[in-house]
């Protein structure tokens, strides 16, 4: 499944990450992190993850990671996900 | 209610994720994550996700986690209280409350949470935080309005703007304010937070208030800055005539057991309740100040 | 820290505005500049004034912070953040910083991409779609590759000389059509009659310049001190991001420019491609079609619409072109007396 529309979630703070969700076939991760060397796989696996979840599989993904925790990184993809896909206020208590 | 130390209670931006992933580190006795004045409108959603996971994964040690839903008639309400529940949050707290049927409302939202999530019915606590001058004239009611609730808290900026006057550094202007919530809180048996002191650069006045609030009666302070924890902790201090008398009584305690007793007395007279409880609360005191050893001495300066 | 949202046009905000810019540097607040801005944020720290930024069309702008905060960057970090929510908002997720290049590591830790950057000025760019699906949505081709860019308000005969002569030259052309809606003919008037006028030319394909061809017109030089030379910084960046951005990965070894004899601007502006773009990519001047001793040019068509001089509007357009303006004759002219003949 792909994505309704672009959004965009997190902040470019320390210990943050801002991601934003365009469309795209399969997910595609474009991670721009000062620990990608050593952390890159790692956040590209929980945002593959996350975005499985909520059965997103189709979606070019733009991260801009400030050393976020796998916490962070997990709740500001959901934050995306369900601004992409127009449910922020009916949040979906199964993925959660 | 369970008796515990309420001196800190440290404010965390809940959009913050420096702050929200740091909130454990500073030894604040209650950690609140804001989920309402802090963060933007449009930030709501990625806040109460955000304070979600942080609970899930994050270790935040001994300290009793308070979240700040949004209030009960914005459209954030519902999903932030079922998301906090379903997050396991100790305690809930309502802002701008004004009338016992508002605790009602959280609370019955809550207990359908609960229920959705299979968590015991009765397991969140709430608190309640008095903003205005209705809230201040209904303080008892609220503070008795359900058996879930922990505590009363007084937030002076939107208080002082509806009482048609602004903080002023000597407190006046908060004085009954604080003794009715404090009242309320004690008649009820429940804890009073006093309210947050923002400027930063006035340590004087900080102290001054603290010392104030802590005379008054109050278990503690709402705090913006964790470099008002150690101050706070400070004023907390039990003295050592405090602590002598609360060994003493302890003392006394263990007599009465060995001795298979029901009345516990020192130097000839009885102890009653109260004195068993302030005792209790001085040697929860002293033991978080480290004047206590292992062994339950006092340790000399 | 508090953010606020304040209204510009409103004098009371503006001077608020202004002045702290200026405290910033930041002196330039020409009606170009500033009457593009659709939002303007302001952080305040007790009362006093702590950073600004501003939101114009797909622009970050007007982003200042005081100097008490500049130490580790997390306040701008938390402005530039703060904006891209708010274009976000608005729909809004590819946004251009045109700036110092001093501040182009700053913009590159929140995780924007240098376009272009020369001695006074620098583009980056952050979000989707970005340049590189720009480049991998066009068609590319081995070979030879010759390259245009025309605003073509409207596509004249002049433009369809140079096209005919990069055309001849090369195995491949690609024609770029400035997109920014700034001209009396729209965005998709221009492109499709570019389309329509070199129809006939089997090795020419005609494309949008997106936002990657900057039009002079609304290229953000705000932050430049008053003596330097706005034309030069606009045509050097223009051709760095030209060379590196779009001649490059697409194989655009040439690109024709129509000579200019009247127009000082357009004459400084091929002199800084000339500079810049060779040897990479060779640059051809190709001298104006003239039509009876007339020099063709878009600017006297456009008069000539405004004149309905009948007789020059057939010297100077392709049919294609010449059949649109016919039909749409009233309407163009009313726009022209509109914008003070444009």
């Amino acid at each position: 499944m792909g994505i309704k529309e672009t959004a965009l979630a997190g902040t470019l703070e320390s210990s943050d990450i801002q991601i934003t969700l365009s469309e795209g076939s399969g997910i595609d991760i474009d991670l721009d992190s000062s620990v990608e060397a050593l952390y890159g796989d790692q956040i590209k696996k929980v945002i593959t993850d996350t975005l499985n979840k909520y059965g997103i599989t189709d979606a070019k993904v733009k991260a801009v990671d400030k050393g976020a925790l796998d916490c962070v990184v997990k709740a500001r993809t959901m934050a995306v996900a369900q601004r992409a896909l127009g449910t922020t206020e009916e949040p979906n208590w199964e993925v959660l | 209610m369970e008796e515990r130390l309420r001196r800190t209670m440290m404010f965390v931006p809940g959009n913050n994720s420096g702050m929200v992933k740091d909130a454990g580190v500073y030894g604040a006795d209650s950690i609140m994550f804001d989920l309402e004045d802090s963060v933007s409108m449009d930030q709501k959603d990625a806040a109460r996700i955000l304070v979600y996971e942080a609970l899930q994964t994050q270790d935040y040690g001994n300290a009793e986690l308070v979240v700040r839903v949004n209030g009960i008639d914005s459209p954030f309400f519902r999903s932030d209280v079922f998301a906090m529940v379903k997050a396991g949050i100790q305690v809930i707290r309502l802002p701008k409350v004004e009338s016992a049927q508002m605790m009602k409302d959280l609370v019955s939202t809550i207990e359908e949470a609960e229920k959705k999530f299979g968590i015991k019915v009765g397991t969140t606590h709430v608190m309640a935080a008095i903003e205005s001058a209705r809230g201040v004239m209904k303080c008892l009611e609220i503070a008795e309005s359900s058996d879930r609730m922990i505590g009363l808290a007084l937030s002076a900026e939107d208080y002082t703007t509806d009482m048609k006057t602004h903080r002023y550094p000597d407190g006046a202007e908060l004085e009954f304010a604080r003794n009715m919530i404090l009242h309320a809180a004690r008649a009820a048996g429940i804890a009073a937070f006093d309210t947050v002191f923002t400027n930063m650069n006035d340590i004087d006045g900080f102290m001054c208030e603290t010392k104030h609030i802590h005379q008054l009666g109050f278990d503690g302070k709402s705090l913006v800055n964790p470099r008002q924890i150690d101050m706070v902790n400070s004023v907390f201090v039990p003295t050592k005539k405090e602590i002598e008398n609360a060994l003493d009584v302890e003392a006394a305690i263990e007599e009465a057991k060995t001795k298979g007793s029901g009345v516990i007395s020192m130097n000839g007279q009885m102890v009653d309740r109260p004195v068993v409880l302030r005792a209790q609360r001085v040697m929860r005191l002293a033991k978080a100040s480290h004047l206590i050893n292992e062994e339950g001495e006092y340790i000399e300066e | 820290m508090e953010v606020n949202e304040i209204n510009i046009a409103i004098p009371h905000y503006r001077r608020k505005w202004q002045s702290f810019m200026e405290i910033n540097g930041i002196t330039e607040f020409s009606p170009n500049e500033v009457d593009t801005i659709e939002k303007t944020f302001l952080w305040d720290e007790d009362g006093d004034r702590a950073a600004t930024g501003s939101i114009a069309g797909n622009v970050i702008k007007y982003v200042a912070v005081c100097s008490k905060y500049k130490e580790g960057g997390a306040l701008f970090n938390k402005v530039v953040s703060y904006l891209m929510q708010q274009a976000a908002q608005m729909g809004r997720f590819h946004l251009f910083v045109f700036t110092k290049p001093k501040y182009v590591q700053s913009f590159e830790y929140v995780g924007f991409k240098k376009l272009a950057v020369s001695e006074t000025g620098a583009i980056l760019e952050t979000g989707v779609p970005g340049v590189t699906e720009y480049i991998e949505k066009l068609p590319h081709f081995e070979g030879k590759n010759g390259a245009i860019v025309m605003n073509a308000n409207p596509f004249t005969l002049g433009h369809r000389r140079l096209v005919e002569v990069a055309s001849a030259k090369n195995d491949h052309v690609y024609v770029f059509v400035v997109k920014n809606d700034v001209s009396l003919f729209t965005y998709e008037e221009r492109i499709e009659l570019v389309k329509q006028g070199v129809q006939d030319l089997k090795n020419v394909t005609v494309v949008s310049g997106d936002d990657y061809i900057i039009s002079p017109a609304t290229f953000p030089a705000y932050f430049l001190k008053s003596d330097q030379e706005i034309g030069t910084y606009q045509a050097r960046l223009d051709a760095i991001l030209f060379k590196d951005q779009i001649a490059k990965p697409l194989g655009i070894t040439t690109r024709y420019l129509g000579k200019e004899p009247y127009s000082k601007t357009t004459d400084s502006y091929n002199h800084e491609l000339l500079g810049i773009l060779p040897p990479e990519v060779n640059v051809e001047i190709i001298d104006r079609k003239t039509a009876d001793d007339k020099i063709i040019s878009a600017t006297k068509v456009r008069q000539a619409i405004l004149d309905d001089d009948q007789a020059l509007l057939h010297e100077f357009l392709p049919e294609t072109t010449m059949e649109f303006v016919k039909n749409n004759y009233p309407n163009l002219k009313e726009k022209l007396i509109e914008k003070g003949s444009k």
